[in-house]
Order: structure tokens, then sequence, then C-alpha cells
């Protein structure tokens, strides 16, 4: 992975807390047993990197990804031939169309709970069994599991529309350091930018003095929160060390009209931006997806959305060789209902609906599952969201059969563990 | 009261006991604890100085009859009541001077919140409704379950609790029967809105979404009778007919019975929740924790003296005073935060070791305009010409300087709060705030020289040896170490050509270590 600025940095600083951030992944993985295969591993899992693509409210699987023209319940939408021979789908999706043999779509998801309230944390949680903890979502569970992948930089960055900070509400049990830095509408905090008022050098200086306060303080107390306290200074400067990777006047003109002017385009640009940066977890989230009135009118407005910039994302990634270290995963909280109600919308369908995943271990055009002739129910097996979490960490080279978290002494599965890998989407 | 708390603490403390907090130690932890502030640093020298018995005793008392013990707790109870959601049928002054007003003298507990149970929004204590928020039945049986039983019921709303046997569906209905006939109306004279209370005339129904019964029940507390819902003769169940555009009152107003019901020294339930969270408050940990998950099976690290407590806070009328004094006074609350000599963990419910405890949002911009001596903004109010831009604060679009207190205090609560409806927390460090810390401009001009501040006061000082006492005792609240005096003149010396500068990263340092950070 390219990381422009930090290997051209030869700062003091900089040498000294990677140096530090270096003992800190140490004492989690403990130095003292270190074996020939554990490093191979950790190589292995060093270049993964995970962007998703989160439509808030639940796409409509009809429109996208599983037509089934001429069904009962088909919407007015033409479906179209994709890249790979016999496999259709919407209209509305004629960019990825055109790439689909780059990627894998999964026709048979099969969840359970049609309520948005506990719909999205339970879905990006994996719904593992309950043990009486809250789970943290996807990306926190990454950030956690492989680390940052750049140790300059947070292991897990949301892109959202509106506000952004640092949300550890995701963290779950594993503590606000594992939460997500949020860019609202792609921009980094303003806080971000150290005031012309401190030179770089008094900046150096005011920071040891802090350290040595910190120290004096902890060598009478060995407190977690004083360690935390100081690793939050320490990401805050690492992240200021790199504020180029959200700067908007580096972008490329030609790559924003190919993504779009739209917030999602603009924002899995800047997704693709960060991954090139070495930010290991990047979340997209879109809004507003829940059509439960004016389906169609809605799918072709919004639809065209995501398409086009998920298109050049999957293709530029493929350009630049990182497709085979970067998952990217492009879904909802649920699908949505065959039946078409008297508002001419669709509602929660959590039965059966679709998903894409690419890159990273996933096969190159695989359509996985299929429904019955209606698309109500899947026919045959049916996937639910903890295949989908086992899949997922087993392409990042994490065993969620022998990987657990550690929890007041308790150990705890990283994924449903009555569940498995789907093996069809995975090479 | 305080002899028992230590005589029951340490009989269960199964280790060493770290020693008593120096006085500055203690100083700093009753100052943040009962007032919300660092203390000056002319009150850490007079009592660093003070060699008289019973200084502790008298610093307590004084804390807790000054008037910025209820501005402190208003913030505290106003956090812990509506963890900072903005339910608006009252301003927010009027509430926060309702429960100063509350905290004055001798407040009571159980009065307070029977009050904002029971509100309609007539009279005095109109202020009290802003609890009652839109009067959403659920979320009402929620927040009362959870904040007065400390029970967090959401579960039990559509089946039995799964993992705790003690919490069922009917204990989320039997509370729900209390306030299912509660609703906003409004006056059509006053043109302002009042809970009125439906006449009941059945049980609320429910049913298990894992069986097909289906239940009942009149209004019931956990553990308690059922309330029999009287029927009366046609048109017989009003106690005042409609008017003004307000419905009839009813004689049976189930609400105003769960307000003293609940709020009751016949509810243990209540009165151990009461306890266990003003204890969490000052030791750092409650009883049970979480907080809102009292049953069996997570059962008090002290129960017996939980059981005192509950008998004593009862008879003395729920007076919170008392309760924060007796805690105060003990040796348990007094003890250092340093590990006893060769220990390296303890276990936190011994509390053989004081709890660190992170500054609330309102502590830290209090504590930070102390220690710099920018008290003053404190009392700055809103011009009430222009509405301050705080998103646009922290996202650049709005380069300009926050003057009034209002608005600043905003800007921390965004920054260091946890948000609207979510309880606040113990210590999370993240990196907005680090960031927010190091760069933000207007904590950044409070550290520039400025008539008395404390950067103006450290730059008139020759000697490093009195800027060193006068820093420490301003920001940290004690005095400095030998080798913290050593690396002060070092610092300075090292820096002759931007001295000021110089002094500003001084004080910077210790506002940003975890050691002013915390309440420890």
């Amino acid at each position: 992975m390219p990381h422009p600025g930090s290997t051209s940095c030869q700062s003091p600083f900089h040498a000294l807390s990677r140096r530090r951030v270096l003992g800190l992944l140490g004492g989690s993985i403990g130095f003292g047993s270190l074996v020939q295969p554990a490093i191979a591993r950790e190589i292995a899992k060093k270049n993964k990197q995970v962007c998703l693509i989160w439509l808030d409210g639940g796409i409509s699987q009809f429109e996208s990804w599983h037509p089934l023209p001429g069904s009962q319940f088909a919407g007015p939408f033409r479906s179209i031939p994709t890249s790979i021979p016999g496999i259709h789908f919407s209209e509305l999706l004629p960019h990825t169309a055109r790439i689909a043999h780059k990627i894998s779509i999964i026709r048979s998801m099969c969840t359970k709970d049609p309520n948005h309230s506990t719909g999205v944390p339970r879905i990006q949680r994996g719904d593992p069994i309950d043990r009486g903890v809250d789970y943290p979502y996807l990306g926190s569970a990454v950030a956690k599991l492989l680390g940052p992948a750049d140790p300059e930089l947070p292991p897990y960055v949301w892109i959202k529309p509106g506000n952004g900070g640092f949300i550890a509400r995701e963290a779950g049990f594993l503590g606000a350091e594992y939460g997500a830095l949020a860019l609202g509408d792609g921009k980094a905090p303003i806080h971000i930018h150290r005031p012309e008022s401190i030179s770089a050098q008094q900046d150096e200086a005011r920071q040891i003095l802090r350290e040595r306060a910190n120290q004096r303080f902890k060598s009478y107390r060995g407190s977690s929160e004083i360690d935390a306290y100081e690793t939050s200074y320490r990401m805050a400067r690492q992240l200021m060390a790199r504020k180029d990777i959200f700067d908007d006047t580096r972008i490329d003109p030609g790559d924003r009209e190919r993504y779009g002017s739209h917030p999602l385009g603009r924002h899995i640009l800047r997704a693709r931006h960060l991954l090139e940066s070495g930010v290991r977890f990047v979340k997209v989230n879109s809004y507003h997806w829940d059509t439960h009135s004016d389906n169609f009118n809605m799918s072709q407005r919004l639809i065209p959305q995501i398409d086009q910039p998920f298109a050049a994302l999957i293709d530029d990634l493929d350009e630049r060789g990182m497709l085979d270290d970067v998952l990217v995963v492009l879904m909802s909280e649920f699908g949505r209902t065959p039946i078409i109600n008297s508002r001419l919308g669709r509602d929660h369908w959590p039965d059966c609906w679709s998903l894409a995943l690419a890159g990273c271990g996933i096969r190159r055009g695989a359509i996985v599952g299929n429904s019955d002739r209606d698309g109500v129910f899947v026919d045959g097996t049916g996937y639910d969201i903890g295949d989908l979490f086992h899949t997922i960490f087993s392409v990042l080279g994490i065993d969620p059969r022998r990987k657990k978290y550690g929890h007041k002494g308790q150990k705890l599965a990283i994924a449903h563990d009555e569940c498995g890998p789907i093996r069809e989407v995975m090479t | 009261m305080s002899a028992a708390i230590d005589r029951l603490i340490t009989a269960k403390a199964g280790g060493p006991l770290a020693p008593v907090a120096d006085d500055a130690a203690f100083l700093r932890r009753i100052h943040l604890d009962l007032v919300g502030n660092i203390p000056t640093s002319v009150q850490t020298r007079t009592f660093l100085r003070d060699k008289s018995a019973g200084k502790r005793s008298r610093v307590i008392d004084q804390l807790l009859a000054s008037k910025n013990f209820a501005e402190h707790w208003t913030d505290r109870l106003s956090v812990m009541l509506l963890e900072r959601q903005q339910l608006s049928q009252v301003p927010d002054d009027e509430w926060r001077a309702y429960l100063k007003k509350s905290l004055q003298d001798q407040p009571r507990w159980n009065v307070l919140i029977g009050e904002m149970i029971a509100a309609t929004g007539k009279g005095e204590s109109r202020a009290a409704m802003r609890f009652l928020g839109k009067g959403n039945h659920h979320r009402l049986t929620e927040d009362i379950s959870r904040l007065f039983l400390g029970r967090d019921l959401e579960c039990a709303r559509c089946h039995d609790h799964p993992s705790v046997d003690d919490w069922t569906q009917a204990h989320y209905w039997g509370l729900y029967a209390y306030l299912n006939q509660t609703r906003l109306a409004t006056h059509s004279g006053e043109k302002r809105s009042y809970f009125v209370e439906n006449l009941a005339t059945k049980k609320v129904e429910f049913q298990s979404v894992f069986f097909d019964d289906q239940e009942d029940t009149g209004p019931r507390l956990p553990g308690g009778k059922e309330i029999p819902i009287p029927t009366f003769d046609e048109h017989q169940g009003f106690e005042k007919p409609a008017a003004d555009g307000l419905p009839a009152v009813p004689k049976f107003r189930p609400r105003e019975r769960l307000a003293r019901d609940l709020a009751s020294g016949r509810n243990n339930l209540f009165v151990r929740n009461s306890i266990n969270r003003f204890w969490k408050l000052m030791m750092g940990r409650g009883f049970w924790m979480p907080l809102d998950q009292a049953h069996s099976e997570n059962p008090p690290s002290h129960p017996e003296l939980l059981d005192l407590l509950e008998r004593q806070f009862v008879a003395h009328q729920f007076d919170i005073k008392w309760l924060l004094r007796q805690i105060a006074f003990s040796a348990s609350y007094q003890r250092s935060s340093r590990l006893p000599p060769g220990e390296t963990e303890v276990e936190p419910e011994s509390y053989r070791v004081a709890h660190l405890k992170g500054l609330t949002p309102e502590q830290l911009l209090h504590s930070i305009l102390r220690a710099t001596g920018n008290e003053e903004v404190r009392a700055q109010e809103s011009t009430g010409e222009e509405k301050f831009d705080h998103r646009g604060y922290f996202t650049g679009t709005n380069t300009g300087l926050p003057t009034a207190y209002a608005d600043i205090r905003t800007i921390f609560v965004e920054t260091f709060g946890q948000p609207s409806g979510v309880p606040e927390d113990d210590f999370a460090p993240g990196l907005n705030k680090a960031l927010f810390l190091m760069n933000d401009r207007l904590v950044l001009h409070w550290l520039q020289p400025r008539k008395h501040n404390l950067a103006s006061r450290l730059a008139q000082m020759k000697s490093p040896d009195a800027i060193a006492k006068e820093l420490y005792c301003a920001v940290l609240s004690r005095l400095p170490e030998e080798d913290e005096q050593q690396e002060l003149s070092t610092y300075l010396e090292a820096h002759p050509d931007r001295r000021r500068a110089g002094l500003s990263d001084l004080i910077w340092a210790l506002l940003t270590s975890t050691e002013f950070r915390l309440n420890h």
C-alpha cells in the first residue's frame, strides 16, 4: 500500500511514535512467544482493508441485484445483461452490470429482523449469540482484530452525511478507542488543524512536557485510563501529521466526474483515497433508502447514485492492483417486500434479499443463491448475517472459529457460533 | 454513619488499603465532587498551610452550604434525569432554576422525584414537568424504571426479560398502567400546555411475543400490589369539570399515585437505586454496576452497607446533603488514588484505592476557566443578537470565537459529553477530545496573557520557583515536586527568546495531562 508522507518523513517524532506503536502491538500479541508462523500470518493480514458501503433503510433487491421481470411482484424496470453470461441486473445498474465479472452477488440472504431500530445494529454487529454484552459493529471489530493498517492512521473511518466527530458507540464492549473517526460530509473535523499561533516546534515541546507529566502521574497508579488518555493524544498527533489525506483540493476532477458529484459519489471517492492512504476500514453511509412509499421513483433516483461510484471504485481498485487486498461490501440491513403496498412502496423484507461483495478472497463473477419464482423466499440455503460475518473475517485472514475477543476474563466468539463462511463466494 | 461505611468497606477489602489522600488531593476531589470545580490557587495554598484539626470536615460543610453546591448538582441531576435530551415544554433556565432551588437548604430526593413524576405544569413547580417530556408512555415507563428502580426493562415490553429472571413483562406493563392516561392538553386562554390524566376505566392488556395468552394488569410497582381501578357511576368519576380546553379532572389519577408510591421509603427498589446512584457519583463506582442492572444475579458488592444506608437515608427523609456528607466524611471516600505499595492492580469493587473519575464536560470547562484565570467567562451573557453557529465552529465555516458562556458550554458538552439520550459514562478519552484540547482556538486564547489571568500572573513573576508554585497550585491544585520545579526552570532557560509562549506551553501541558483530566 503506498503511504506517501509516512515513508518520506524522517522527523524524530515519527520515528519515536512508530516505535511506540510497535511496542503497543507487541504487548497485545506477545513478543515473548512470537514464532515464525505468527509473523507470516501478521504479514498476510497487513494489507487487508475493507470498504463497507451501507445503504441505510434497505435497497430493493428487485430494482437492483435480483430483478425478476415477469414475476408476480416485478416492478416497472427492465433487466439488462451483465458481463457475466446469463446474469441480469436491473436496468438501473448499467455501470455495475459492465463490471459484474469482478464482483459477487449473494441473492439468498435470509436474516430475521424487520425493524430498523434493532435491525441496523443487529446486522452491523453480525448478530452473534447474545452474551449480555454490546458487540462491536463490523468496523470496530476489524479495527480491534487487525489493528491499523498504517499505525499513523485511525483504523476505522466513517464517512457520513451530516455531522462528524469521533463516534465511540459502535465499538461496544471493545471500548471507545475502537470507535470511528467520522467525517461529516467527508470532511475532516476542524480541530485537526493546528492554529498558526502554535509552531511545529512549539507543539513538539509542549507535547513532551505533557507526556512527562503523564508519566509521573502514572508511576503511582498503573491505570488503563491513563494509557487510554495518552493513546488518544498519540492518535490525534498522528492524524494531524497526515491530514493531507482529507484534502479536497487533491481530488482529480476526472475522478469526480466518474464517481458523480452527489454525496454518495463524493464519499465513495473519498473512501478510495483513504484506502489508498492506508486506512484499514472505511464505512460510507447513505441514508433514505427506506422506500415504503413511491419505491419505483425513489429507486430510479437513488440507485444510479450507487451504481456509478460503486463501479468506478471496483474499476479503480482493480486497476491499482488493490482489489485482491481490499474487501468491498455493499449492503443494507434488509431487502424490500415482494408485495407492493398501496402507496406503491415496498416494506422491510429480511426473508430473501441480496448484497454485493468484491475483492480480497471473494470470487469474481459468482452469483450465489436464488429465490423462488416470485422472489419471496430463498430457494435452497439461505444465509444469515452471521454467515456473512464468518465470510468477511475468513477472507481477511481471521479464523472466526479460533479467534476470540477477550472481555472481562471471558472469551467471546467474534461471530455467531452456529454460522459459517459462505464458501461459494470465496476463492 | 461514616464510621459504619469504613467498617463495612474495610471488612470486605481483601487486601491492603491505600493510605488517606494527602490534603491537596482531598481538597481537589471534594471541590470537584461537591461544587464541580477545582479549588483556586489561593484556596489550595490556604488549606495546605492550615494545620488545625478538623479542617477537612469544615471544608465539606462549607461546600455543602455554598450556592455553588446547588449550581453543580443542578448539572449532575439534570444530566442524570434528562440525559441531555432537549425535552422542551419548559425552557432550560426555568428547569435549572427549579432544580437549583430544590437543591438549596435540605434537598429531599423523594420530594423532587415525586414532583417530577406527578407534574401537571400548574403552580410553582411548573418546571418539574420537563422530565415528562412530551408524555410518551413507553419512554416514561422505560426511563422511570431505569432511573428510579435500576431496571432496564426495555426488553420486557414484548416478553419477560430473556436473561434476567427477576424482570417480567408484567413489571413493564404494571408501570405503564400508571402512565397511560397521561397526555398534554393546551389551556385555551393561556395558550400553554399542561399534563392531564384521562379517566382510567380498564386494565392494560399485553401479550408476550412468545405465547398466545393475553394478560392484563392495573397500575403496579414491581414487587408491589396491583392497584384496583375504581369504577364510578356515570359522570361520577370526575373531581372537576372540563374547562378552558382542559379535560375534566378524574378522581383516580394513577400518575399522581405513582409519584407517591414510587418515590417512597416503602419502595426499597427506589431507595436502594437512589443510594447506588449518589454513591457512584461520589465514589466512582456503584454497589452494583451497570447502574440499570439491579437484579438478584448482579448483587451489590456490600449488601450490609447498602441495607444500612437504605434505612438511614429514609430515616433522614431522603436528605441528599446528609447522604453526600456521610460519604464525604468517610475514610473510604478520602482514600488516595495511589496504589498501596507493592500492588499493581486492585479489584474495583473493593474500594481499596480511590477510583479515578473523569471530569464531566461542565467540570472540565469550569476547571479550565478557573485554572487559567478566565472565570469571568462564566458571567458572559448572550447578546441575543445573532445565534452562534456551533456546527460551523466544528466544521470551520464559523471562524468566530464564542463569547457567551452558554455557547462555550455547548461546545464543551458537544465535544466531551455523551450524545443526547445516552447516560453519562465514565472516563472515555477520544481522538476528537484530544484534538480539541490541542488545537481549539478558544482554549488557546485562554492561555494568552490577558488582564489578571494565569499566563499574565506568571509572566510577571521572576523566580522559576515562584512560577512553578503558582502554576501547579492554579492548575493541578498542589505544590510542585522538586523534579517538576527543576523541569520548569530548565524549560524556561532553554527558551529565553519566547518566555511568554513558554509559559503558555507549561500551562497547556498541565491542562492536558491526565492528572488534570481526572478527578483522582
